[in-house]
């Protein structure tokens, strides 16, 4: 099939380089003629495991190419992917102008039948806008079918996740879209993947729910750590102990500092919006936002107390990406402690395996080192902010002696507590207090 | 081994069965007498599937004995569980005065080293009270160890026999190893026993709950957001309960969740946080949408009879606060007949094993506002409308003829989502369900 993707972002690019690989002929399309410039020589504009490999294959056998000639490669596709930014507006609603000027755009431009299908996540109610654009804008009246398609890849495992999906979600208003759908996806029938069909307004809904639930799990168990450092539990046994329940399930009960990233924060603020709007009062999401600020304050008070007056004092940042394996920083954590840290008067020196660059844009009056000893050598105290695998098993006994007190506040619970005591660290994690010992 | 389980609750009764019938020794105490005589007679005083074969089974076995005699229970037993009820304080607070009760009557009848199990469920540190209760009136040693019970009433013998784990809180290694040698023949099949601190094991229990209430006022919101936004919820659950994060269990919308166990404990999980002044600010979240939910079913008929039911009559089928069990503690059901009766309106209700627990919680009003009928056809006649509040299987594939046929009104609130209501349109039924567009054109909750 001919399709192509408008938005060469992280799901633009990940979606149109996978469909070449099921054997479509694939236009990845961007207004940002850099990045098609840089996608053309052959550079992958983000980090994500396995991608430039996929990318450099579906270039080679031709099915893949980049553009930014958005009407040349509508009138060549049937299938019209939209994966544009839908960044958060001030009030937390989701920005849909990228949106509304594709669908414009697209109008404009088409030849034919098109099917415009929406995988940027977008409020409900979004379809039928778009619809409305494309009825007003086309020429000819061409016929056409919009699309809900909503994407739950994660970056990191962006591409594993689009081969091999828990499930695919397509809303729709006619058989035929649903078809063509249908065949896109059809080479996941071999892995059995449910596909799920419904309504357009079911299907956005959907994402923003999916992702609310998951950061309410996020929030429930950084919550449940809280109170475990009061009262001398161990969260990670309550987690246990609570996921092995088959109708809880282990994932998404780490606690931490609380969840980043371009999705979650935007999505609950999106979600709780579109119901306050309406006057609808969606008080458990509220509380999911809630907790997640108050994490990151509950997190600096930890450093702060674990460490003492930060005046004057060095302090190593190991990880700054909103999660490992991605480079991306939006609404990361290491934002806002760090600025909290340098606030207090402390020099921050820190490491991240890929994500240093995007943290330069966004802080760009600290000190970024090479690797983790080096972070360590000096510093007053360390602070683990994202759980990288290379952090896992350091060198303990040289960070000890690169350091010049042995003080480590880890917010993703890396370390084990007694293990940390015997070495001769003073230790703070989240949620387990050294008394609640590990059996 | 030899043990006693006092309470013999749910929870008493199905643990202590169900150690009988892997071998050992079991005495189940309770201070009810006529409890203890009925199950001495073979009376099973509540309706579990399987349970009244197993007892009878054990009983004859002679590995199983009903008992009032708490001194001599714990005189002859190595074990000693604590089942008994922990119901809410008027703050919400898990009320342990039977609890220390019983640590008390242990302490005083101690006659050598004994473990002592907290199988109630119970706010983090009740062990260190147990523990302080005991060693009042004892010189003997003894452990307390925290074993919070996870089973579903329904299915509570599946449950304990089939545990998807066992969770054990000790602080001595003597009575670590008699746990788990008590519940080596429930994890067979490779399921894992979580030996932990006592404080995580308490807290593991309430915090399971209240994460399973979370997914209940969770999807609650998300379809009274659906009947906002015109999306189907039941189209929205599949495509999040596919995602392996979240599963697909838990996340049936409806009125609200009641039964002894979540509402209880998910109070009780907010006052101990206040205790400690911290608040847990998702679950009073959670807490607050549950009490919502339970008025969304009544503002849609409301909204159906502009206002006024004064005078109408109500079928209701389902009065359990979930199927296959007779519970009604804290079901919607009662708080839909408390509505609708305030407002005037009579109810025919029936429940396929609810109903004697339904004449003892109504009591007196059964009869004049309230009938409680044996038969759920027998519910519809004369009545205006059919409310369907519990989703047991007898309900799910009813004579929709019949049902129009008998309704003054034909319709339907279904708080439980059974119908399709594209079926249900073309029979011409008005049809009220929770969170998923129906041919009537939307009625808008009211919040
Ligand atoms: N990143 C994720 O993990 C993820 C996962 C699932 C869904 N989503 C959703 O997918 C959508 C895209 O997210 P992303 O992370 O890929 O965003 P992104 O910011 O990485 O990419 C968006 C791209 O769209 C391009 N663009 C903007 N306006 C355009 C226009 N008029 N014409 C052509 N191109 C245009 C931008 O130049 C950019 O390259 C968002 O709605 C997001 O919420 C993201
Ligand atoms: N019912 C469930 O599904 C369930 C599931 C898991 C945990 N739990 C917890 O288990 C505990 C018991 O619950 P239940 O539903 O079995 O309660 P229940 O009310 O059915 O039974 C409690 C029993 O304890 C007896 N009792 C009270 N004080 C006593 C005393 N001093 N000595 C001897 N017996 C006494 C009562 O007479 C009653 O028979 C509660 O803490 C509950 O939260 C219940």
């Amino acid at each position: 099939m001919h399709i192509c993707v408008i938005g060469t972002g992280y799901v633009g690019l990940v979606t149109g380089t996978c469909f070449s690989e099921f054997g479509n002929d694939v236009i990845c399309v961007d207004i940002d003629e850099g990045k098609i410039a840089d996608l053309n020589k052959g550079k992958i504009p983000i980090f994500e495991p396995g991608l430039d490999l996929l990318v450099a294959k579906n270039v080679k056998e031709g099915r893949l190419t980049f553009s930014t000639d958005l009407k040349n490669a509508v009138e060549r596709s049937l299938v019209i992917f939209v994966a544009v930014g839908t960044p958060p507006n001030e009030d937390g609603s989701a920005d849909l102008q990228h949106v509304e000027a594709v669908a414009r755009q697209v109008a404009e431009s088409m030849n034919g039948y098109k099917v415009i299908v929406n995988k940027s996540t977008v409020p409900v109610g979004t379809g039928n806008r778009v619809r409305e654009i494309v009825e007003e804008s086309r020429k000819d009246n061409h016929s056409f079918a919009v699309v809900s398609n909503p994407e739950f890849l994660r970056e990191g495992s962006a591409v594993e996740d689009f081969m091999r999906p828990n499930r695919v979600v397509i809303g729709a208003e006619s058989s035929e879209s649903v078809a063509i759908m249908k065949e896109l996806y059809s080479p996941l029938y071999l892995i059995e993947t449910p596909i799920v069909i419904t309504n357009l307004e079911s299907a956005e809904l959907i994402k923003y729910a999916a992702n609310a639930f998951l950061a309410t799990k996020i929030s429930f168990i950084n919550e449940v750590a809280n109170f475990c450092d009061e009262i001398g539990a161990n969260v990670h046994h309550v987690a246990k102990g609570m996921g092995l329940d088959k109708r809880i399930g282990s994932k998404f009960l780490h606690p931490g500092p609380g969840f980043g990233g371009s999705c979650f924060p935007k999505d609950t603020r999106a979600l709780a919006g579109a119901g306050r709007e309406r006057g609808f009062e969606f008080s458990i999401i509220d509380a999911v936002v809630r907790v997640n600020d108050r994490q990151r304050q509950t997190m600096i008070a930890k450093i702060r107390t674990t460490i003492g007056s930060l005046r004057g004092k060095t302090i190593g940042v190991l990880g700054l990406s909103f999660k490992p394996n991605t480079d991306d920083m939006r609404e990361a954590p290491s934002v806002d402690i760090i600025k909290a840290l340098l606030q207090d008067g402390a020099t921050i020196n820190a490491f991240d395996p890929v994500a240093a660059e995007n943290a330069r844009q966004i802080m760009p009056d600290i000190n970024y080192c090479k690797d983790t000893y080096e972070t360590a050598d000096g510093a007053d105290a360390l602070v683990f902010i994202t759980e990288w695998n290379q952090f896992r098993s350091l060198d303990l006994e040289r960070i000890k002696s690169l350091m010049k007190q042995p003080v480590i506040v880890d917010l993703r619970n890396i370390y084990d507590p007694a293990k940390m005591a015997d070495c001769g660290f003073k230790y703070a994690s989240v949620g387990r207090p050294v008394s609640a010992t590990v059996r | 081994m030899k043990i006693s389980v006092v309470g013999t609750g749910y929870v008493g009764l199905v643990a202590g069965t169900c150690f009988a019938d892997t071998g050992n020794e079991v005495t189940c105490v309770d201070i009810d007498e006529k409890k203890v005589n009925s199950l001495k007679k073979g009376n099973i005083p509540i309706y579990e599937p399987g349970l009244s074969d197993m007892v009878r089974r054990n009983v004859k076995g002679e590995r199983l004995l009903f008992s009032t005699d708490i001194k001599s229970a714990v005189e002859e037993s190595q074990i000693i569980f604590i089942a008994v009820g922990t119901p809410p304080d008027e703050d919400g607070s898990a009320d342990l005065k039977h609890v220390l009760a019983v640590a008390r009557s242990i302490g005083t009848h101690m006659n050598g080293f004994k473990v002592v199990v907290n199988k109630s469920t119970v706010p983090v540190g009740t062990a260190e009270k147990v523990e302080a209760e005991i060693k009042k009136h004892t010189d003997h040693k003894f452990a307390v160890v925290s074993n919070p019970e996870f089973l579903k009433e329904g299915a509570a013998i599946d449950d304990f026999l089939r545990p998807d784990r066992v969770v054990i809180g000790v602080d001595n290694e003597e009575a670590a190893d008699i746990m788990r040698s008590l519940y080596r023949p429930f994890v067979l099949s490779g399921k894992p026993i979580l030996l932990m601190d006592r404080r995580s094991a308490e807290l593991t229990k309430y915090a399971a709950n209240s994460l399973l209430a979370t997914k209940i006022s969770f999807i609650n919101d998300i379809a009274n957001l659906c009947d906002i936004l015109g999306a189907d919820v039941e189209m929205v659950r599949k495509g999040i309960g596919t995602d392996s994060r979240i599963g697909s269990s838990f996340i049936y919308p409806g009125t609200g969740y009641g039964g002894s166990c979540f509402p209880k404990d998910v109070q009780a999980l907010i006052r101990t946080a206040n205790d400690h002044d911290y608040s847990l600010e998702i679950i009073r979240a959670v807490e607050e949408v549950n009490k919502r939910q339970k008025t969304v079913l009544v503002d849609k008929i409301l909204d159906y009879f502009d206002g006024n039911i004064e005078g109408k009559t109500f079928a209701m089928w389902g009065l359990a606060f979930k199927p296959k069990t007779d519970d009604m503690r804290e079901a919607p059901a009662i708080d839909m007949i408390n509505s609708l009766t305030a407002k005037g309106a009579k109810l025919r209700a029936h429940d396929p094993e609810a109903l004697s627990e339904a004449h003892r919680i109504f009591g007196d009003r059964v009869g004049s506002e309230l009938e409680l009928l044996d038969k759920r056809y027998d519910a519809l006649e004369g009545a205006d409308a059919l409310i369907v509040m519990t989703e047991w299987n007898a309900f799910r594939e009813p004579d929709f003829y019949l049902i129009k046929e008998s309704l003054k009104t034909k319709v339907i609130f279904d708080g439980r989502n059974l119908y399709d209501p594209g079926r249900l349109k073309k029979l011409d039924i008005d049809y009220f369900s929770i969170g998923r567009p129906n041919g009537n054109g939307h009625v808008k909750p009211r919040f």
